[in-house]
Order: C-alpha cells, then structure tokens, then sequence
C-alpha cells in the first residue's frame, strides 16, 4: 500500500476511534473530540487535510478557511476548551475539532 | 461607492491538497445574477418526491367536529415548493435541510427564512423571463426572540451554511455600542499578523516578560463598565463579555486576537497603549513587520455587506442602551423601505487616524448573499436584556419563539444523539416508514453519510448502531421527551402554580434560572453519557476484596474494548438519575426528587418488572438504547461481524497462523455459512455449529463445523454403551467460540436444552406419570418450574443446563463440564467453564454472554453477580428452581464426600447411608453460585457435545 494511503487509512482509523470516546457538542453543529496522545493524534495531526492550530488566531482563521473541515489542535496549544467554545459560537460553521488530551 | 474589503486576514494553517474554489455567484450583486446562475443556485425541497416537514396550524376534523390544532404535517408541492438559493451541491443541501433541521415549533420561522432570502431573487428571475415579479419584497432581514439556548443564532447560521460553504458570522451585540457595527476601531497588527504571533509565540514557551505578563492582565479592562450594568450577575456577565485573556490550567494567558482587534474608539485606544508597551518591552518594536497601528474601518454590518455574506447580530437587544440610533436608518435599508441610505464615519479623523468618511447602503448593490439575522433574549432573561425601540419592534417584526413542545425536546434529543431529527422525520412520514421501515432506514443513513461527507468525518460508530436501529432511538426519545418536559415543567417557578402547586417552596424564580430544564442540559446529559468510565456496582452487588498485598498495584487484567452502543442506554439513564438527584434530592428539594422519580418510573426510562417477574411489554429507555452490533438484522452485517471474531479467534489459538481475515476466510463464504445455519432447523435435534479451526476445512470454505448433543442418560436407558470416546468431543473453545459469533450463537442457545428428563422420570417412577402432566401444564399452580427451567419452556423466560465438551491443558486432555444459564427475554447468558481466550471476550459482551472462569479465585463472586443479574425482578423462588433444574444434571462427587468423611466405612450399606446423607447436606446448604464453580459438582450421565460426522 502507498505510504500516503497508509496514512489516510491510519488517520481514518484514529479519528473514528477518538469519535467513540463522545464528543462535547459545541455552537452550530460543531463537534469537539478529545483525542489521545500518542499514535492518534500523531495520525492525525499528520493528515495533509487537517491543519494544526496552536493559537487562536491560526484556530479562528481555520473556522473562517471553508476548504477546512477537520482541525487538530495539540495538546499545548494555547487555548482553553472555553476559549474553542467560544470560537465556535462566533463562526457560523460546521467543523470537527480533535484535541489531543495527555494519557 | 466602491465596494472594498479591508479586512484583515490570517490564514490558516496548513491545510493542503485542496483545490480553489469557483468565484461564487452568491458573491454577485441581485441585479447582474444570469438565468443561468439560477439554474445553478436554484435548490428545491418540499416538492411531491422531495416532502421537507412542516409545524404550524391547520384545521382538523375529529368525530364530526373541526378545529384549529398544531400539527406537524409537510410540504410537498410542486409548483410552489421551497427554493434555497445555494451553492452548495444538491445532496448537501437536502442533507443539511434534514440532518439540521430545526425543532417543529421553530420550522416556520424557517420557511419564512428561506423566502425572505429567495424573494428578491425570485423577483430578479420573473424580470429575467419577463414575467410580472410575484413580490416585491426587498426585506433582507430576520428577527426572532426567545430563550437563551433555544437555537436562535443556530438558526440564522444555518439558513447561511445551507447556501454557502464559508462561515457565517455571529456577531455578539452583547454590551456593545452598535455603532461599531458600521465603523469600528481597528488595531492593525501589520502583515500577516507578525506582532500577535510573536507574543503568542512567547507565550506559548513561557517566556514573555513578568512585566508584560502583568499588561497582558490589563487586556481585560479596555473598557469601563457602564453605569446601566448593576447587580452581581450583570457585571460578572459584562466581565465575560469583554474578557479578552483566558488562563489555562497551566496559568499560561492566550489572548483573544479577533476579539482585541476591533472595537470601540476607547477600547482599541487603551489595548494600543498596551501592546505598545509590551512590544517595547519584548524588543518587539525593532523587528521588521512588528509595526502596530490603528485606524478606523467598516464594521461588521458594512463588511457583510460589501461581502455579500450573512451576519448574525445575536442578542441584540444586550447591546448597549440608546447605541442603536445610528443604526435606526440603516434597518430602514436592510427591510426594504429605503433605496439608499448614507452613514458617516464618526471615528473619521480622530487622534489622526485614517479610515472611510462615510458609507452609502444602496439597493442596486444589494449582494445574492447578503442577509441579517438578529436575534434577541426574552427582556425576563437578566438584568442587561433590555426592551427595544418600538420603531425596532415595528420594523424587524421579531417572531417570538414558543416554549420547546415535546416535539421539540424529542427533535434534538435525536439530533444529538444520531446526528439528525430521525423522530420529526418519522413523525412526518410515519405511514410509509412503518409500511417499509428498511428502506426509511436506507433513507436515514444515506442522509446522515451525506452530511458526514460535508463534514469529513466518518459518522461515530454510536451513532451508525443507533441510527440502523431507528425505531428504538424513536421510542427512547419519545419517552425521554415526555420525561424533560415533565421536569421542565416542575423546574418553572410560574408553571408550577397550576400543575405541582405543593412545589412552591422548593422551586422559586432562582431555581428555575438556575437548575431549569433547557436544551443545554439535555445536550449536557448527552454528552456524559456517549464515554465509557467507570461504573458504580449495585448496591446488593457481590465484591471480593483481596485483604492482602495492598502495596502493589493491582494485577493488570487484559483490557477488554467494548462497543460504545452496548450499554449506552444505561450510562444515559444512570446520568439522568445521578443529575435528578444532585438538582433536587441532594438539595433538599424532597417533594420535586419524588416527582421526578415518579416521571423517570411514568415514562419508563429503566427496565420496568412487573408483578410475579413479568416484564413490561414496553421497552425502556435503557433497554432500547442499549444496543449490540449483534443486533443488527442485516446478514451481511452479522457475517463481517462474526468472520472478524472467528479469525482473531484462530489466530490467538495458532499463533503460527498470521494470515489476513481474507485469507483464512472470505466473506462470501462465511455469509454462506451464517445462512445456512439461520435455515437450518436444530432445536429439536440438539444439532449446534462450533468453530472450525482444522485446515483443510477451514480452507475449503467451512468456518464452521456441525454438532450435535449426545445424552448419557439415553445409553443408559437403553444399556448401551457410549460409542465414541474423548476424541469425538467438541473442544471447550470451539464451543465457546460459537456464542460469540451473531446467529450461530442465538441458533445454539436453543439447542441444549433438556428433552429427556420427563420421558425417564416416566420410565423411572409411573406412578408420576400423572404429576408428570401437570408438570408439563404451565397453568397448573403445582407444576415444576425446576423441570421447565431445565427444559428452556419455564414463563420466566429463565433455564439453566450443563454440557461436557473436551479441554486440554498441561493436566493433559479430559472432558470437562460447561454450565449455562439463558434468560430468553433479555437475551442474556452466563456460561461457567474454562478460561476462555481473549479475543472472545469483547464479542461475549455484545452476545449479552458472561463468561466465567471457574478457575478465577473471583469465580463465585462473578457468577452470583451474573445469575442476580439474570433474574433481576423475578420472585426469589426463582433462584431455587433454578438450583433445582441445575440439579437434575449435576452431583456432588462420591469420591470428594468420601474423603471429607476422613474414615472407612465398615461395610456398602453404611457407605450408601453416608453418601445419600452427606450428598443431601452439601447440595443442600450451598448456593446455586458456589455449586457452579466446585470443582467436586460433577455431572451425573453428562450431555456430550461430539462432532456431528453422521448417524452413529
């Protein structure tokens, strides 16, 4: 199998077993996952579709980007879960975001 | 006027592989739009193919007698159906429609939506063809009213996400001067935002200056509170309002950018004077493209404008008393009353800063995509919700949104839990969803893996179970409805009054702002419950606390991974329960804990037992949701499911084989096996399907082996002697493995039970051939439940029986004894024997099969947990018929009794004596439990399970 194949499918898998954990649900149909650190969110953040937004500035502007429909945001990014929350609220948008969370 | 853009933009971070865009005919002015932008833009739903669900009031007839009622009915007309002028695709836009729906009571509010965006295109498109417009309105805005929560701004979005791919935005009116909305203070930051990335930057690694840390702090102060903002809650939300810097966990600031780069004069002035500071600070006022500046630009309104986008100017009735005046003129535009109207920039010049002098709104420069939706709190929700202008109120016309029905509650129950309303679409359609519920079924999944392509994401695995089990995710939602609004009733100061006037004095105006049911709540409970965690036992639960070693951490057991569907229904309800308490009982709220207790009971949210064991014919709340990917009734489903437990299986139990699944076997074949085994009569002639892991067969295409029962007992009644030997056994995994694979499992379990005992008691004992009638009549007050227990036909649904199969291990080969308890209607099962393999183990949970080791120092323990769960609301006497029927086939070992009496006897008829005496106490005084896991309980003329090589 293509090495970029084998991360699309490895990155598919992550996030479908992030999505089993439950999602908290945020404004306008915007889901948040947490994801755990490690070969998941590795695949995923790996994901040539998927940016990785450390700053709320680069996350606002990933909410504003419509070619952008799955965002990553790292374990020390510098946002609050309230701070997501509210970037949610002001972008009238559907996206899914996978935090990853230290185990 | 020019229409120019000048706002600034951060792009995101990488996202790549993308293809640009189209330019969007949204992005056009009404006038220049084509014909053919039309024929792409023009996106119809509620059609006679296409019906799209509809709430409001229609004129019914009932007995004779015809009046106005609320219903939810549909739209589906041909010549007038609903248009969305989109961009988007076709499916996405019916999938959006659908998945997104908003609740009932709020799809007028959406239709009126829909044709306020569509009428002035609708009008441009009549000129086009050369017809007499049909309307002329030119009413670009929306404005509805209601409870915090309610999905107002939802709403508004959502009519823009349904026409365009790019974000909506939601402007937050809340404390703000709405002046800004048409020009607005600006820092400017410079290219690509270099000064914001450099604090964040440093931010991030710890390293700004203890000093600029503390002015990071006055961020939060830019603008002083107005004198209007009173009382603690007002001024802790005014605080919310403006706080532009968070603290995380680890006391790191992150600094709301988009929120600190506009705003009022005062506010921007004062985080200039700071950031200039901490740049100088920092040494960031050197470095090239660190430059910082402000100025004055078009606001938020004049932006979407110039766009062609939507805005959402959410709860404007919190912005800033009397600071809508300017705006008064401009909503005159925004409805259609005015061609033109011209706003001056009143920040123009000021502390010598640059920007636009004025800006002309003009109806011929009126974009396809433009629209505003403002909406607003109810004025009773807090102290900074304040009334409008009449002229606001006479000119927006806000619709006011009623109070959430059942309907409603039910609506986004499902839409949490499934990712769209199933329960309004059933509702809507329910003839022909009942008529053909497979291919509604189809229908719904096609939907939801539509929006889930939108979204680019695959649909949660919870959510695919549930949805391919949509009539069950209907009931539980309608019941958990009824119960949310039953206790959004009892959780309101002023309903109470008329419905639960003794709840006065524990439920006040406080308590309803503070603990009332809303929509946030039940997404809240939703939530909690989608997560596996740890789980408190029942209180009469039996536990094994090992006393010692407590020093080291405790024995790591193999994990097993459960699918998140199978006991959802039970985290759900057990969080509803935990929440009843904490926001009533726990607070002292004793009339309204036993109210909402009685709510939980009244619409059925735990299993309910009936008098003398009998179960409800309802399903609850738990049971529906709890749902095992065995349940699918999809064969092609049930065949990947079972080929992937039976080649885990093989692969554990010959590590030398390392094939892939296809390789050990095909899914064709093995959907071929699963039919045949579903075709296949077996109960009567206790005829079972085992794994097959020999070779050959397994790689001529044959998972699965026949077997069958042989009764001991049936040798010894016609004094035969057995014909076959160890050899001819079915091995102890092989068995098991069958239970955990959907159908063949179910197939099995209905095929061991006892068909011999009553026709030898006949032999044996005649003269009880008449008890032994009555023993067969379930009417009959005295018949043995013990012996129909025995035989899988007892009413309570409940048997036990005993098998003996072939095991080896470092003691060498030996038959060994198999017990199984099967509740019928639950669909649960306890099987005590060897240790099982652990690729078993998570397919067992799904099967609904506990299975224990008798060999595990917990055995007992495990085993009386599983037999209390299995008999959980039957009468007491139940558990000791059940030790009855587990007697016919299994005694305590002579040997074992012999060594307990310590002596010889001194002659056959006192070791007879002994024996019949000693046997009688032992059974006697032990629990069901502890006879099953003693390694002295030997079975007395065992049932053999042999490989079925034909007729012996």
């Amino acid at each position: 199998m293509a090495q970029e194949t084998l991360k699309q499918v490895g990155a598919a898998a992550a996030q479908q077993n992030a999505m089993e954990r439950g999602a908290r649900f945020l404004a306008h149909g915007t889901r948040l996952f947490t994801v755990s650190s490690g070969w998941e969110s590795k695949m995923i953040r790996e994901d040539r579709g998927v940016p990785s937004c450390e700053t709320m500035l680069e996350l606002e502007a990933a909410m504003r980007d419509e070619n952008v429909r799955v965002i990553f945001i790292p374990a020390d990014a510098l946002m609050t879960d309230a701070d997501i929350e509210k970037i949610s609220e002001r972008n009238g948008v559907t996206k899914t975001l996978f935090k990853e969370v230290k185990t | 006027m020019t229409k120019n853009n000048k706002d600034q933009k951060t792009t995101a971070p990488k996202a790549e592989g993308k293809k640009p865009e189209a330019a969007s005919i949204l992005k056009k002015n009404i006038k220049d739009l084509s014909l053919e932008d039309y024929e792409q833009l023009e996106k119809r739903i509620g059609t006679s193919t296409r019906p799209f669900p509809m709430w409001g009031p229609q004129r019914v007839e009932e007995n004779g007698r015809s009046s106005i009622q609320t219903v939810l009915s549909f739209i589906a007309d041909d010549s007038q159906p609903l248009k969305i002028y989109s961009e988007r695709p076709y499916e996405e836009v019916v999938a959006l429609a659908y998945c997104d729906m908003p609740v009932p009571s709020m799809l007028p509010i959406f239709k009126d939506g829909i044709e306020r965006r569509g009428d002035p295109l609708q009008r441009q498109k009549d000129i086009l063809e050369g017809k007499q417009p049909q309307n002329e309105n030119f009413n670009r805005t929306q404005m509805m009213i209601g409870d915090p929560g309610h999905g107002k701004s939802f709403l508004g979005a959502l009519q823009g996400r349904l026409r365009a791919k790019g974000s909506v935005e939601i402007f937050d009116c809340g404390g703000k001067n709405m002046n800004d909305l048409l020009f607005e203070m600006v820092l400017d930051f410079g290219a690509a935002d270099a000064l914001p990335k450099a604090i964040d930057k440093r931010l991030k690694a710890g390293s700004l200056e203890d000093m600029s840390l503390g002015l990071v702090a006055q961020l939060n102060n830019l603008e002083a509170m107005p004198e209007s903002v009173k009382g603690e809650k007002a001024v802790a939300e005014w605080k919310e309002q403006t706080r532009i810097v968070t603290y995380g966990d680890d006391g790191k600031a992150s600094i709301d950018w988009a929120k600190l780069r506009e705003g009022s004069e005062e506010k921007i002035t004062r985080a200039f004077d700071i950031l200039t500071k901490i740049s100088k600070i920092e040494g960031l006022d050197n470095a090239g493209g660190n430059a910082l500046g402000m100025n004055s630009q078009f606001g938020a309104l004049i932006r979407a404008f110039i766009d062609n986008r939507e805005i959402v100017l959410d709860e404007y009735n919190k912005s800033r008393e009397g600071s809508d005046n300017a705006l008064q003129t401009v909503i005159q535009f925004l409805i259609g009353e005015l061609r033109e109207c011209t706003v001056d920039n009143p920040l123009k010049n000021k502390d010598n800063t640059s920007g636009p002098s004025s800006f002309t709104f003009k109806r011929d420069d009126m974009g396809a995509g433009f629209f505003v939706t403002f909406t607003g709190n109810k004025t009773e929700d807090g102290s900074t919700t304040r009334s409008l202008n009449k002229s606001v109120y006479d000119r927006l016309k806000p619709d006011t949104l009623p109070d959430p029905d059942v309907i409603d509650w039910q609506h986004r129950i499902c839409q949490m839990m499934v990712g769209m309303p199933v329960s309004t679409i059933y509702n809507a359609f329910q003839e022909q969803a009942d008529a053909d519920p497979a291919a509604f079924g189809e229908w719904l999944m096609w939907m939801r893996e539509t929006k889930a392509k939108v979204e680019g994401t695959p649909i949660p695995e919870l959510q695919q179970t549930l949805l391919a089990n949509w009539q069950d995710v209907v009931s539980s939602s309608e019941k958990l409805a009824l119960f949310y609004d039953r206790w959004a009733t009892l959780s309101d100061a002023e309903k109470i009054t008329t419905s639960a006037p003794d709840l006065i004095e524990e439920v006040d105006e406080e308590y309803t702002k503070k603990e009332g049911m809303s929509f946030r709540r039940i997404k809240q409970h939703l939530e909690e419950a989608q997560p596996i965690r740890a789980k408190m036992q029942p209180v009469d639960s039996p536990v094994k606390v090992e006393f010692g070693a407590w020093n080291k951490a405790p024995k790591q057991s193999e994990t097993v991974e459960e699918n998140p569907s199978l006991n959802y229904g039970t985290r759900l309800v057990e969080y509803i329960e935990r929440m009843v308490f904490e926001k009533s009982g726990s607070v002292g709220k004793n009339k309204l804990y036993s109210k909402l207790n009685k709510a939980m009971e009244e619409f059925g949210l735990r299993d309910i037992s009936l008098k003398e064991g009998a179960r409800s014919r309802q399903k609850s709340v738990e049971e529906s949701l709890n749902i095992s990917a065995f349940a699918d009734k999809d064969l092609n489903r049930q065949a990947q499911i079972a080929r992937k437990v039976f080649c885990n299986f093989v692969r554990q139990m010959d590590p030398s084989i390392e094939a892939d699944d296809d390789s050990i076997i095909t899914p064709k074949k093995f959907l071929d096996a699963l039919k045949h085994v579903q075709e296949k009569e077996t109960a009567a002639t206790n005829e079972l399907f085992v794994a097959n892991r020999d070779p050959e067969q397994l790689y001529a295409g044959q998972p699965l082996a026949a077997a069958i029962i042989k009764d001991a007992a049936l040798y010894a009644r016609e004094k035969k002697r057995l014909d076959f030997d160890l050899d001819d056994l079915v091995h102890h995994d092989d068995f098991i493995a069958s239970l955990a694979l959907p159908t063949v499992g179910e197939k099995n379990l209905s095929s061991v039970w006892e068909q011999n005992i009553r026709p030898m008691m006949r032999d044996s004992a005649p003269a009880q051939a008449e008890a032994d009638a009555n023993a067969a009549n379930q009417n009959n007050p005295r018949r043995n439940d013990g012996l129909s227990m025995a035989e899988g036909t007892s009413e309570h649904g409940i048997a036990t029986t005993s098998l003996q199969v072939l095991y080896a291990d470092e003691d060498g080969e030996r038959a060994v004894t198999l017990h199984i308890v099967r509740n019928e209607q639950r669909g649960k099962t306890l099987v005590v024997g060897e240790k099982a393999p652990s690729k078993l183990l998570a397919a067992f949970r799904e099967a609904g099969v506990t299975h224990v080791d008798r060999n595990d120092p917990s055995a007992q323990t495990k085993v009386e947990a599983a037999i209390g769960d299995l008999t959980r609301g039957m009468p007491e006497v139940v558990k000791k018929h059940l030790t009855d029927a587990f007697k016919y086939r299994n005694n305590v070992d002579p040997d074992y009794l012999r060594e307990q009496a310590g002596k010889p006897f001194a002659d056959a008829d006192s070791e007879k004596a002994y024996l019949a005496e000693a046997r009688k106490e032992y059974l006697e005084g032990k629990q069901l439990a502890e006879l099953m896991v003693a390694p002295e309980v030997t079975m007395n003329l065992p049932k053999f399970v042999l490989k079925n090589t034909g007729p012996r």
